[in-house]
């Protein structure tokens, strides 16, 4: 509500102009907000009103009881402002709250309205009760702060001007500010008319007992145009101050004033005031009052104390007020004040609306035209203000508490279906959720959150990939990274090796013997180097062109599409069959089948991998060309798992087969001068990690026959001086070379076989000895050398003698270079580098030892 | 021959199949991207991995001589773009593989 600006406007208002109406709007509006703006309207038009400046001029003395920071003395004060003359006009402030009650009711409104300017003329006092409505209610802390603030203000406004006749009011409070007992309050009362106040000032001390409601009224009204810890107390009373106008007009006007009151009870049953205090709070009161004719049986007890004070301020009022007399009905309301007020320039309700006050119909009469033409304007901004505000608090209040709690959990509970409690909704449900998340769960090793088969399997899927990235880690569906794997299986192959002895001698003097020799030879891979510039499928892959790129970029996307479905299919695996499965998951699972298995062959047809080859072709074979691309990598190793082995064996055997066609071994080799560029590298890395691995475990189970098949393609359809020279291809050889080892040492009956193997060995030894001493593709310093011991190794441990010499003499330029450089190297790499050597230097019967 | 066909039926199937690949990125504003495409949207938000950005800066010395153009060169490792800044996606060409 803070947004209507009342802190700004009020003291403004206040400033210029001393209208009541004026006055009365803003408190309306600060009513609606409820908040700190409403307090400090109330100091402002407090401190003008003038109490201080009545307190000012009857004795200094007394500002302390009046303005007194404790809240006690300041009930006190207020309950002796309520039996002066202000009581009159306090009267008037109720009934226009009243009023305003009854107005704000959106359905009585305009009954009300014209309620009010039938019976109701003395508007001029309602901003007075909106104000003290509101903060009273809410804070009753707020009240010191509201009197220490009159103070202040209070000083000033004394000199400029203050009413005497105040005076005698404030003075009569003192005396009564000690405590009574509510009997001698009544005595009081009964002895002295004038002095009466005393009492409420009582009750305002005790605001809970059930006489209170009574006093309330009649001393709030009075006490607060001064005061704005009053101001609370008034609230409180509101509902209350109905019943008591009822009862005493009904003895001292039947006439007139009782219809207009009954009517404005059953108004009040709507919540107009509302926008002024807390709805909650107010509710109940409303209510009650609503039921105003339920409620009078309570306010009896009040009554009674209330109305024997009342006769005796009404004659007062009248005394200092002529304008009152016509206004009995209002028999507390203010009559006095307003002439006392209206000159005070601090006064802002006072002057304009006080002349006003009108509770009848008679009295809007009595008055000359120009009155009654302000009096009905003011009754018109009234109107008009009551019904924006009902407009603004219309809805106010209609959520409890309760209600807002209540909604409150709904969101909540919301939220938590949103975001949690996936697995009630199943595994599928929760991927669909947050794929992502799941499967980077998965990977990062969390909690596995579902023990679900198709998450699992999921994970695999994407282990996998990660895994070859970030090198060795757990492999989930081949246990060991490959690359560990290859190296313990050379090491088999060469602890096997060892186990046999070997002539020594012979190979130290071979070494020895033909250093010569290696020089010699050297020349001769010099030669061979040109060969793969002429014979190469470099432009072929680099200047495919645009069109075959793009259909490359389309059969891979085809590829992942058809992937994706079949790892969709594959996570909505039914459960599997049993002898008591329902029919109903039978079928389930046969329906499951041959989705799979055509969502399987399509995948098959999109890899590509079966249509002809063409060598005149000036284009790689498509399976190729997908294989040249990153994600067409990534993408075998999540191929493999979906086709069968039959199918695998095809796939490896079109790697094999192209193998020097392979981007990363036609573009692999490298050399000391000509390093592979950081771009060639990844695509080298990433195909060792993606593709060789599922080649690897394909190769690792196969028998012998498929071993010198792949090799024999290897031989016949490829460059082998470019196949060694990379990486992926030497990787490959030394694959299928140790896998054959392994299986000579442990099967080696199948003679037939192994005679054929000792020809292919021979051939490939042949044909890699050329490139011997090239096949490092870095300088001494590249650390990146292992593979190529690895290789060396599994070779020499098949190689004969002869071969093991002739494998000596092509790298024995590196060995000894190896091992000088790890001379000046750290400890830790030299032994690494020297280790490396030494998976060759073992596998022929040597250790780096010997070369000391 | 129909999936590619499929796969091709809208203009951002051009971009899809420039997912993984080495893409060229002009934004508005001056501006080059060049690196990985991860990933992309209908709005052409896009996500670039290994990125370098490259912004053209005229530089007006003299009214008489055309400004001269300076550029700048920033290193990302990962990019998000948003679609609304950019102009052409281009697969880039001569890059090994």
């Amino acid at each position: 509500m803070s947004f209507f600006g009342f802190d700004a406007t009020l003291p403004r208002d206040k400033g210029h102009s001393t209208n009541a109406p004026g006055f009365g709007h803003h408190d309306a509006f600060a009513s609606l907000g409820g908040g700190a703006a409403d307090d400090d309207a109330i100091d402002f038009e407090e401190t003008y009103d003038g109490l201080g400046d009545q307190l000012d001029e009857t004795d200094d003395a007394f500002n302390d009881d009046t303005f007194g920071s404790a809240p006690a003395t300041q009930q006190d004060i207020g309950r002796d402002f309520d039996f002066h003359g202000q009581t009159s006009k306090i009267a008037n402030t109720l009934q226009e709250e009243q009023m305003v009650y009854q107005a704000r009711h959106p359905a009585p409104q305009q009954q009300i309205q014209q309620h009010v300017q039938q019976q109701r003329p003395p508007i001029p006092h309602a901003s007075k009760p909106t104000r003290t409505g509101y903060e009273s209610y809410h804070d009753p802390d707020y009240i010191p702060q509201l009197e220490a603030r009159a103070d202040i203000w209070g000083l000033k406004p004394k000199q400029s001007s203050a009413p005497k006749q105040s005076e005698p009011q404030y003075q009569a409070p003192a005396p009564s500010r000690k405590m009574m007992s509510l009997d001698e309050v009544e005595a009081m009362m009964r002895n002295q008319p004038v002095q009466a106040t005393p009492p409420p000032a009582h009750q305002h001390m005790a605001p809970t007992q059930p006489p209170m409601p009574s006093h309330y009224p009649q001393s709030l009204p009075h006490g607060q145009p001064l005061f704005p810890g009053q101001f609370p107390p008034q609230i409180m009373q509101r509902p209350q101050q109905h019943p008591q106008q009822h009862h005493q007009h009904q003895p001292g006007q039947p006439g007139p004033r009782q219809p207009q009151v009954h009517a404005e009870l059953p108004a009040q049953p709507v919540h107009t005031q509302p926008p002024q205090q807390p709805t909650i709070l107010q509710r109940p009161r409303q209510s009650n009052e609503t039921t105003a004719q339920q409620q009078r049986p309570n306010q009896p007890q009040g009554q009674p104390q209330g109305q024997p004070q009342r006769p005796p301020s009404q004659p007062r009022h009248i005394l200092q007020n002529p304008n009152r007399l016509s206004g009995h009905g209002q028999p507390v309301a203010h009559s006095g004040h307003p002439g006392a007020r209206g000159p005070q320039p601090g006064h802002n309700r006072g002057p304009s609306y006080t002349p006003m006050v009108i509770t009848h119909p008679e009295q809007l009469m009595a008055l000359s035209q120009e009155e009654r033409d302000a009096y009905i304007e003011a009754e018109a901004k009234r109107a008009k203000r009551n019904h924006k505000i009902s407009l603004l608090a219309k809805d106010n209040g209609l959520m409890t508490p309760q209600d807002k709690n209540f909604i409150t959990r709904i969101q909540l509970q919301q939220l938590m279906t949103a975001t949690g409690n996936l697995d009630e909704r199943g595994p599928e449900a929760a991927i669909a959720e947050d794929f992502y998340y799941h499967v980077m769960s998965q990977i990062r090793g969390g909690a596995r959150q579902n023990p679900h088969q198709p998450a699992n399997q999921f994970a695999q899927t994407y282990l996998f990939q990660t895994n070859s990235r970030f090198g060795p880690r757990r492999n989930g569906r081949t246990g060991d990274n490959h690359m560990q794997r290859m190296e313990q299986q050379v090491q088999r192959a060469v602890e096997a090796a060892k186990a046999k002895p070997k002539g020594k001698q012979l190979v130290i003097e071979g070494s020895l013997g033909k250093i010569a020799f290696s020089n010699a030879k050297t020349p001769r891979p010099l030669l061979n180097i040109k060969r793969p510039e002429t014979g190469d499928k470099h432009p072929k892959n680099h200047k495919s062109s645009v069109a075959h790129r793009k259909q490359t970029l389309r059969n891979i996307e085809a590829i992942y599409m058809t992937l994706m479905r079949i790892e969709d299919v594959d996570r909505a695996i039914p459960p599997p069959i049993r002898e008591d499965s329902s029919p109903e998951a039978i079928q389930a699972h046969m329906e499951w089948r041959s989705k799979i298995e055509t969502l399987r062959k399509e995948l098959w047809q999109n890899l590509k991998i079966m249509e002809p080859i063409n060598p005149q072709s000036p284009t790689p074979h498509p399976f190729i060309s997908i294989l040249s691309h990153a994600k067409g990598k990534k993408a075998i190793q999540r191929i493999f798992p979906h086709i069968d082995e039959q199918e695998r064996i095809t796939v490896v055997t079109m790697i094999v087969v192209h193998l020097d066609q392979l981007s990363v071994v036609s573009h692999g080799t490298a050399t000391p001068e000509e390093p592979l560029s950081p771009a060639m590298r990844e695509e080298i890395d990433l195909f060792l990690g993606t593709v060789i691995p599922p080649l690897f475990a394909h190769v690792s189970e196969s028998p012998l026959n498929i071993i010198i098949g792949l090799l024999g393609l290897i031989l016949d359809r490829t460059h082998m001086h470019v196949v060694a020279r990379s990486k992926v291809g030497m990787s490959l050889l030394t694959i299928l070379i140790s896998r054959a080892e392994l299986l000579k040492q442990s099967a080696p009956e199948a003679v037939t076989d192994w005679e054929q193997w000792a020809d292919l060995y021979n051939r490939l030894f042949d044909a890699v000895e050329p490139v011997l001493p090239v096949i490092f593709p870095g300088g001494i310093n590249d650390t990146d050398d292992m593979y190529i011991w690895q290789f060396l190794a599994a070779m020499g441990v098949g190689a004969s003698p002869d071969q093991q010499q002739r494998l000596v003499i092509g790298v024995k330029d590196r060995v000894m270079e190896t091992v000088t450089v790890s001379k000046a190297l750290p400890a830790e790499m030299a032994g690494a580098r020297l280790a490396n050597v030494n998976l060759f230097m073992r596998a022929i019967g040597l250790d780096v030892e010997l070369l000391g | 021959m129909d999936e590619r066909e499929e796969a091709s039926n809208e203009p951002l199937d051009l971009v899809r199949l420039c997912i993984d690949e080495i893409v060229v990125v002009k934004l508005r504003g001056d501006r080059e991207l060049k690196g990985r495409l991860h990933a992309y949207d209908s709005h052409c938000n896009l996500v670039l991995g290994d990125v370098e950005e490259t912004i053209y800066v005229a530089e007006e010395e003299d009214e008489d001589q055309p400004p001269r153009v300076r550029t700048v060169k920033k290193q990302s490792e990962m990019l998000f773009v948003r679609g609304d800044s950019v102009v052409l996606i281009a697969p880039q060409e001569g890059v090994a593989q």
